[in-house]
């Protein structure tokens, strides 16, 4: 090689190194990550498929996910780059002895059955406390966009019957069929996630267009488009974001025109550590984002009607009955009583002629007693155009919810307890179209101008 | 004798006019001071209502729960209170002024303490305002959080904690104002001590069930308390 040769190989290699140095240190600045966890991701490179994974310091299900989630690599996509993204953080009550990103050897554990053509990448953001749901997201999109992912998922290690299969059936409609969004659906008893099936369904689909019937899910798969999109919005510092982002990410899907499909995984089972939270607190975190999602995209959903089938894969339900020990009695009294002794709050928020309806079905007898669903949905957006114009304070309205939803709750259980799937669905349906029909009620109280009485 | 009762006349109706001549321009004075008063009053009211308006002050009021206040002691909303306080305020302040410059003996020292006392005014009315507002707050977060934890009674905890802050609150802008220091601060230890005791001797005599209950639902098996509802997601 001549001196010319030799030099210009030199300068160029010095211009690669400059770069590279330039767009590490222009990451360092842009970015939130922390430089360790910048550094494992440039090791990386691109990738065509990543999984995210918020464990909570719990090893034995983080490490059951992660087997899991390297399983479906393995098997279902083995000649893709593909890496795990574990968002970590120790609870400090726990002990260091059963505590870790998880305990799978770092670099690829090859299973005998493995048909991989691909190293399986491992990179693990270590925070100093458990993230929240919004920062371990924000991390798994921030990894997402700079690895230039295809097809994302988030699993969490809370499912104990996490599956190859369902790994691979959140990743492929968004890396072959180009979804950008990816909804779980599962096997349901009938008097379980009755909010989602009375509210967060019918409501997200009469407003935001989109028919997704498990807005609020621990899995989800979504694009490296949608990863970025998301990962650009001016909203991570909200207090929505942080507690349950995941609505918020079906909602920008389904309002933004991405293309949303719903995958059948199955029955879902959860690890029985910890009692969950009170139904207060599920109110609070998404009835309130729900509210929170309708006030900040207004402009995408108000004077627009768009009503679009969501593809599904799969059964669209599957509902099991069995016994239930249900304290229907107590249920009822709740929603009497909240009626009663929260007067003058749901006055304040609900029309008169609303409020004077719901008033008059705490006489019934609890035999007779049925919530009538146009009574229901003309509360919710009630309620939904009281947020917008905040005649109380959001959190407290939020919670004023609460006792209603349990009338509902009750007139449920009473008039299924001998239904059969295809009657509840039927139900639903009936209940979305009346959710749809409403709809120029609630954009009427939405736009009217309210003027504080003097 | 009627040249000595022409001269008092005379110095008489000298006096009056020096008085007059004396008095009038300074009236006229008073008159202008009240009158500019009245004008930057309007002026200062209509850029106050205007500056609310832009930063949403009702709005914000209203989640805040005063407003509601407001509604109960039949007052208008918080920007026009506003606006309407800075109006009677100013135009007050130019009043007093334009009083003062009339020279009327004893006025002006009753004036000049008029106007140390209010700033105290002032703050005793904030304080009461914002501890109305902090009662009506926190008895609603009581409620809301009784009744759906299904407790008994749970109007009775929120008007214990509206009554408590409100006590608390008055007393605090009676002795911002200095009235009966004392007496307040003793009457307020006494009511509140009382309160207290009643409370605690009414929950541990009277009901021990309900301290039971209560201990078991903060203490137990929280679990089996939400599995008498359906999982909501």
């Amino acid at each position: 090689m001549t001196d010319n040769g030799r030099r210009h190989d030199q300068v160029q290699s010095f211009r690669k190194l400059r770069e590279e140095s330039e767009i590490s240190s222009a990451l360092a600045e842009d970015t939130f990550l922390d430089d360790d966890l910048l550094r494992q991701l440039m090791a990386v490179g691109e990738v065509d498929l990543l999984v995210g994974i918020v464990s909570h310091g719990n090893a034995s299900t983080t490490t059951q996910a992660v087997l899991a989630i390297e399983r479906s690599f393995q098997q279902r996509f083995t000649r893709q780059r593909a890496v795990i993204v574990d968002a970590y953080g120790a609870d400090k009550d726990q002990s260091s002895a059963a505590s870790g990103p998880s305990n799978v050897p770092e670099q690829n554990v090859r299973l005998a059955d493995s048909l991989s053509l691909r190293t399986i990448q491992r990179v693990t953001a270590d925070f100093a406390v458990p993230p929240s749901p919004g920062l371990a997201l924000r991390t798994i999109l921030a990894a997402a966009d700079l690895l230039r992912a295809r097809a994302c998922a988030v699993v969490s290690p809370g499912t104990t019957n996490l599956t190859p299969d369902w790994i691979a059936k959140l990743l492929k409609p968004a890396y072959q069929d180009k979804f950008d969004f990816v909804a779980p659906l599962y096997t349901r008893h009938k008097f379980q996630g009755l909010l989602a099936r009375n509210l967060f369904y019918p409501m997200s689909r009469a407003i935001f267009g989109g028919g997704i019937r498990e807005l609020y899910s621990d899995e989800w798969g979504f694009s490296g488009r949608l990863a970025t999109d998301c990962l650009n919005q001016d909203v991570w510092h909200e207090e929505h974001i942080g507690s349950r982002p995941e609505a918020w990410m079906a909602i920008s899907a389904m309002s933004s025109d991405f293309r949303c499909c719903q995958v059948f995984l199955g029955e879902k089972s959860q690890s029985a550590t910890g009692s969950g939270p009170d139904i207060v607190e599920v109110f609070r975190q998404t009835v309130g984002s729900l509210f929170w999602c309708m006030e900040s995209r207004q402009s995408e959903w108000l004077d627009r009607e768009k009503s679009e089938a969501v593809q599904t894969f799969g059964p669209e339900h599957e509902l099991t009955s069995g016994p239930s020990e249900l304290d229907r009695h107590r249920i009822f009294e709740m929603f009497r009583s909240g009626v009663t002794e929260l007067e003058p709050i749901l006055g304040s928020i609900l029309d008169s002629e609303t409020h004077a309806e719901i008033k008059g079905l705490v006489s019934l007898e609890e035999d007779n007693f049925r919530f009538p669903s146009e009574l229901w949905v003309k509360t919710l957006y009630d309620f939904a155009a009281s947020y917008h114009h905040a005649v109380l304070n959001r959190d407290h309205l939020v919670q004023a919810l609460a006792p209603l939803y349990r009338g509902v709750t009750f007139s449920y259980l009473a008039e299924h307890s001998d239904s059969s799937p295809d009657e509840i669905e039927a139900v639903n349906e009936a209940l979305c179209a009346e959710f749809q029909r409403q709809r120029p009620y609630l954009r009427d109280k939405w736009k009217v101008k309210v003027e504080v009485k003097s | 004798m009627r040249q000595t009762i022409l001269q008092g006349l005379e110095q008489a109706y000298t006096n009056l006019v020096r008085m007059i001549t004396d008095f009038l321009p300074r009236f006229m004075v008073m008159l202008i001071i009240i009158v500019i008063g009245l004008l930057v009053a309007f002026l200062f009211k209509y850029i106050l209502r205007a500056i609310l308006r832009l930063t949403k002050l009702d709005r914000v009021s209203e989640e805040a729960g005063a407003s509601r206040i407001l509604r109960l002691a039949h007052l208008p909303s918080m920007s026009v209170l506003l606006s309407r306080t800075i109006f009677w305020v100013t135009w007050f302040g130019f009043i007093l002024i334009g009083l003062s410059v009339l020279g009327v003996a004893g006025l002006q020292e009753q004036i000049s303490r008029l106007f140390q006392f209010l700033p105290e005014v002032f703050v005793g009315i904030l304080i009461l305002f914002l501890g109305l507002m902090t009662a009506n707050f926190l008895s609603r977060t009581a409620l809301l959080a009784a009744v759906n934890a299904g407790y008994p009674s749970p109007r009775i905890l929120s008007w214990s904690i509206r009554f408590v802050i409100w006590i608390l609150a008055i007393s605090m802008t009676l002795e911002e104002l200095g009235v009966a220091r004392q007496t307040v601060i003793s009457a307020f230890s006494i009511i509140f001590g009382a309160l207290m005791l009643g409370l605690a001797i009414a929950f541990g005599l009277g009901g021990q069930d309900l301290a039971r209950r209560s201990l078991e639902k903060y203490l137990g098996d929280s679990k089996k308390e939400k599995d008498k509802e359906p999982q909501p997601l």
